[in-house]
């Protein structure tokens, strides 16, 4: 556990980073939607936090939020950096492999979901990102996106509405 | 809160319920969908390569070694370049508050106000950059004339004067007289003439004549200033760069005569012609000797400026302690009052310069920030 004070020791970043590494690839996937340049992403957004491990600061948020807060940093500076238009309102890429259990129906509802994504502008896939692949709660969002809870709340309810509806359209 | 802000919290509370639980289960039908899309959302989260995850699991572990080539090169941290930062900024203000301090108001700072001081302005055509050949010139050392001038060149040749009166208790003269040869011989200057009066106690005033480098004039007029109370001071400044003109070309010219005249001596034929042409010579030798000495006095006229410094003794020796015995202390703390007044005045005129870029260089940095976060933020849209 973060020692109260704002260092993060090595052995409290490898839990951490235990804790975290699954839903920050997931969110990062997401968002850049190339998996190698996710693992780029990560490893580097990782690292960067490790270096600044002294510097986290219990008063502005949870250890996840923080690394979550870095890693999105880093996304978004390697799609400014790549200097080309990543679509975000594409197709989302079907990074986990098909499994012989995967079902028909299953499969189709995701195809919807997966579809009714593409309808999303990128702030909304930023939203869902870190909802349900980061797995943050709303005020770990609106402290990751410098806002305010309610904020987070009504874009939240609106965007996995237009999801929603989306979904009807498409079944 | 309105129907429809109570109907978005109990959605959003179902909403994390589910991802909670990891089941639908609200009895609204309208809620369990939602719960149902976010359990799909987080179900249709990518999962990384294993192999990708073990490697930067054991790079976590290692603590992110860094290659050995760089691993000896210190890294300052935040607190090292905040430091190194505000040293800068520091330093910064130091030199705009030193930059700041006018080079002739010395009235102010030593004099106290104690005489009707007057400060003649040079003529036209003397200024700051007069002096730039002379200022190449080492301390102490006679200054290097340059090759020549000509009217409308910007290096011209000035000769200062400076004149300036102090004056001390009597018991104080004798530290007085010490202190301006002491500064004199600070500034790379000689006493050239000094005359010192003395009574029943002890000196009664004097005068003195310094030659010092014209570069070094004012800082050495600001020094002897803080030597006692300043009655009376004033500058002159004459442009003497049509004599130094002059005389060079005439010594050239001179020189040109004297080659040609050896010339013709080489090749004279009979001995009333070389006579004739040693007779020329020995005018010629004197003619280029005497403007020689014209140039060498012009060069050391206005490399070196000449300050006449008159010391007074002032009739209220109470003012600086009064008796013999309290003499000393009262002279120390009003030399501490001194420093302790020129230090603060200088802390406030480098705070007067460090607040303004202070605020300046925070602002910039919210400003960077703010254009950082808008930049990131458009990579979304």
């Amino acid at each position: 556990m973060p020692r109260v004070g704002g260092d993060i020791s090595t052995e409290t970043f490898e839990s951490l980073y235990e804790r975290t590494f699954p839903r920050v690839y997931a969110y990062v996937s997401s968002l850049l939607r190339d998996r190698s340049a996710a693992e780029d992403v990560t490893a580097q957004a990782f690292e960067r936090a490790y270096r600044k491990r002294r510097a986290y600061r219990p008063g502005r948020g949870s250890p996840e939020q923080w690394v979550f807060g870095i890693a999105r940093n880093a996304a978004l500076d390697e799609l400014r950096r790549r200097k080309r238009q990543v679509d975000l309102h594409a197709e989302p890429e079907d990074t986990g492999a098909p499994t012989a259990e995967d079902h028909a129906e299953l499969s189709l509802r995701r195809e919807v979901l997966r579809a009714a994504m593409a309808g999303l502008d990128g702030q909304e896939r930023d939203l869902v990102g870190l909802k349900f692949m980061g797995g943050l709660s709303n005020a770990e969002i609106a402290r990751v996106l410098a806002t305010s809870e309610s904020n987070v709340g009504t874009r939240l309810h609106r965007t996995i509405t237009k999801l929603r509806e989306a979904c009807h359209e498409r079944a | 809160m309105s129907e429809h802000d109570a109907v978005i919290d109990t959605q959003l509370a179902a909403i994390d319920e589910a991802l909670r639980s990891g089941a639908a289960t609200a009895p609204d039908e309208a809620e369990r969908e939602l719960q149902a899309l976010a359990l799909a959302l987080a179900a249709d989260a990518p999962e990384a390569d294993p192999a990708f995850a073990t490697e930067l699991g054991e790079r976590v572990r290692s603590g992110f070694p860094r290659p050995p080539r760089l691993a000896w090169l210190p890294r300052p941290g935040i607190p090292q370049l905040a430091g190194l930062g505000v040293a800068a900024s520091i330093l910064a203000a130091v030199v705009v508050a030193a930059s700041l301090i006018p080079a002739g108001d010395d009235e102010e700072s030593a004099g106290g106000g104690g005489g009707a001081a007057e400060v003649a302005a040079p003529p036209s055509g003397s200024t700051q950059d007069d002096g730039a050949i002379a200022r190449s010139i080492a301390p102490g050392q006679p200054p290097r004339a340059p090759d020549g001038f000509a009217p409308g060149r910007r290096e011209r040749a000035i000769e200062r004067t400076a004149s300036l009166t102090l004056a001390a208790p009597g018991n104080r003269l004798d530290r007085v007289a010490d202190g301006i040869a002491t500064v004199t011989e600070r500034f790379g200057g000689f006493v050239l003439r000094s005359s010192l009066g003395t009574g029943d106690e002890g000196t009664s005033g004097g005068s003195y004549e310094l030659r010092i480098p014209e570069a070094r004039l004012q800082p050495a007029l600001r020094d002897l200033a803080e030597l006692g109370e300043v009655r009376s001071r004033s500058q002159t400044g004459e442009d003497v760069t049509s004599e130094v003109v002059s005389a060079a070309d005439r010594l050239q010219a001179a020189r040109a005569q004297r080659r040609g005249l050896l010339r013709r001596l080489e090749s004279a034929d009979t001995d009333t012609e070389v006579e004739a042409l040693r007779a020329q010579l020995d005018v010629n030798a004197r003619e280029i000797s005497g403007l020689r000495s014209t140039l060498r006095g012009l060069r050391v006229r206005t490399n070196y400026a000449t300050v006449a410094v008159q010391l007074e003794a002032d009739g209220d020796d109470s003012s600086f302690g009064g008796g013999s015995d309290e003499e000393g202390l009262s002279g120390a703390l009003d030399d501490a009052l001194g420093t302790l007044s020129g230090s603060l005045e200088l802390t406030v005129r480098a705070l007067g310069a460090a607040i303004p870029l202070g605020l300046l260089a925070a602002l910039g940095w919210a400003a960077a920030r703010t254009a950082r976060r808008r930049r990131r933020a458009a990579a979304l849209t």
